[in-house]
């Protein structure tokens, strides 16, 4: 089936000039909506999903256990870099990558995340934007850290 | 010449308003000024039907309706006045499944968060200059799920026009070889 092309008729042709997009890049770029009360909104819902993984026994659904914790990461991640706080978009992608690999939130595994909601939080609060410079650069060297070393001990919990 | 926006509209279904603001802020300086916004999925159905807004700018997570379930509901309710319209999924997830996953629920572009300026025309420019095919089998309607065609499929054919290109591109080859 090919459907009218309703908006090739409304628009026409010639598509959009580099000076408008450039403006509209610098918008987006100078845009000063404070990006603090929603990222403490999504911290908490991390923080709740956290302690939700604490408390999980073996019968709960692990990938019901993961995601509680996984979509907070994931609307950090996505919002963070729309309002200058790439850092935090690295940080989350970090935290989202780790959970979107292991099958089994065990203990270790949500002390990572705790690792990660802390340096989050660090961030907001220090009001840390763009990409954080030489701090931001070591913060997100021990997540890193963090991340290998359990894989390294728990070579049989992620999935390939 | 330049694209004229001046008659588009566009339905923003998205549940954090800063983010609305500067969609607005962003889709007003490409010249669109005809622009609704939801807070969820269900408000969003509800505003479709009421605006039919020429684009569909949707993000993933929103309760109580998620975007997924937004554009499925676009594409398959009965009261559904568009069922064609082109929707562009914003989300922070760009794993594979994710877009898969996307794209089984009949959405045309995805466009990962965060994005810039350019990102989001260029999706724009792709549902303008290279609009999808739609297609129905039995478990979907929605555009096209394929880029492109993959030649090495032996499978059964499950559309009626999986049989026409093949039989055109049959028949141009055959003709080029004459």
């Amino acid at each position: 089936m090919r459907p009218v092309n309703m908006l090739k008729q409304k628009v026409g042709t010639g598509g959009l000039s580099d000076d408008i997009l450039d403006r509209a890049q610098k918008l987006l770029e100078e845009n000063t909506s404070d990006f603090k009360p929603l990222a403490i909104v999504y911290l908490a819902s991390l923080m709740n999903g956290i302690n939700m993984a604490k408390g999980a026994s073996e019968s709960d659904d692990a990938e019901e256990v993961i995601a509680n914790m996984l979509y907070p990461a994931m609307q950090l991640k996505a919002n963070g870099g729309m309002f200058q706080y790439s850092l935090m978009t690295i940080i989350a992608d970090k935290l989202i990558q780790f959970l979107e690999v292991i099958k089994d939130p065990d203990i270790e595994a949500v002390e990572i995340v705790l690792a990660f909601h802390t340096t989050m939080e660090a961030v907001i609060y220090g009001e840390i934007k763009h990409d954080g410079g030489k701090q931001g650069k070591e913060l997100l060297h021990a997540l890193t850290d963090a991340c290998m070393r359990y894989f390294a001990k728990h070579p049989e919990t992620y999935i390939n | 010449m330049a694209y004229d926006f001046s008659d588009v509209s566009v339905l923003i279904v998205e549940d954090n308003q800063p983010m609305v603001d500067l969609l607005k802020s962003l889709l007003e300086a490409y010249g669109i000024t005809d622009v609704h916004s939801a807070k969820d999925g269900d408000a969003g159905f509800e505003l479709f039907k009421k605006e039919l807004p020429d684009l569909i700018l949707s993000d993933w997570m929103m309760k109580p309706v998620d975007g997924i379930s937004f554009t499925r509901r676009v594409r398959n309710d009965v009261s559904s006045p568009n069922k064609f319209v082109p929707v562009i999924l914003m989300t922070g997830f760009s794993e594979k499944r994710r877009v898969m996953q996307a794209r089984d629920a009949g959405v045309t572009e995805f466009l990962v968060k965060p994005f810039n300026a350019r990102d989001l025309y260029r999706r724009i420019v792709q549902i303008i200059e290279r609009p999808r095919q739609f297609v129905r089998s039995e478990d979907f309607f929605g555009p096209d799920r394929r880029r492109k065609r993959e030649s090495s499929y032996t499978g059964p054919k499950r559309r009626e026009e999986d049989d026409s290109n093949d039989s055109r591109a049959a028949k141009q080859t055959a003709d080029k070889l004459k």
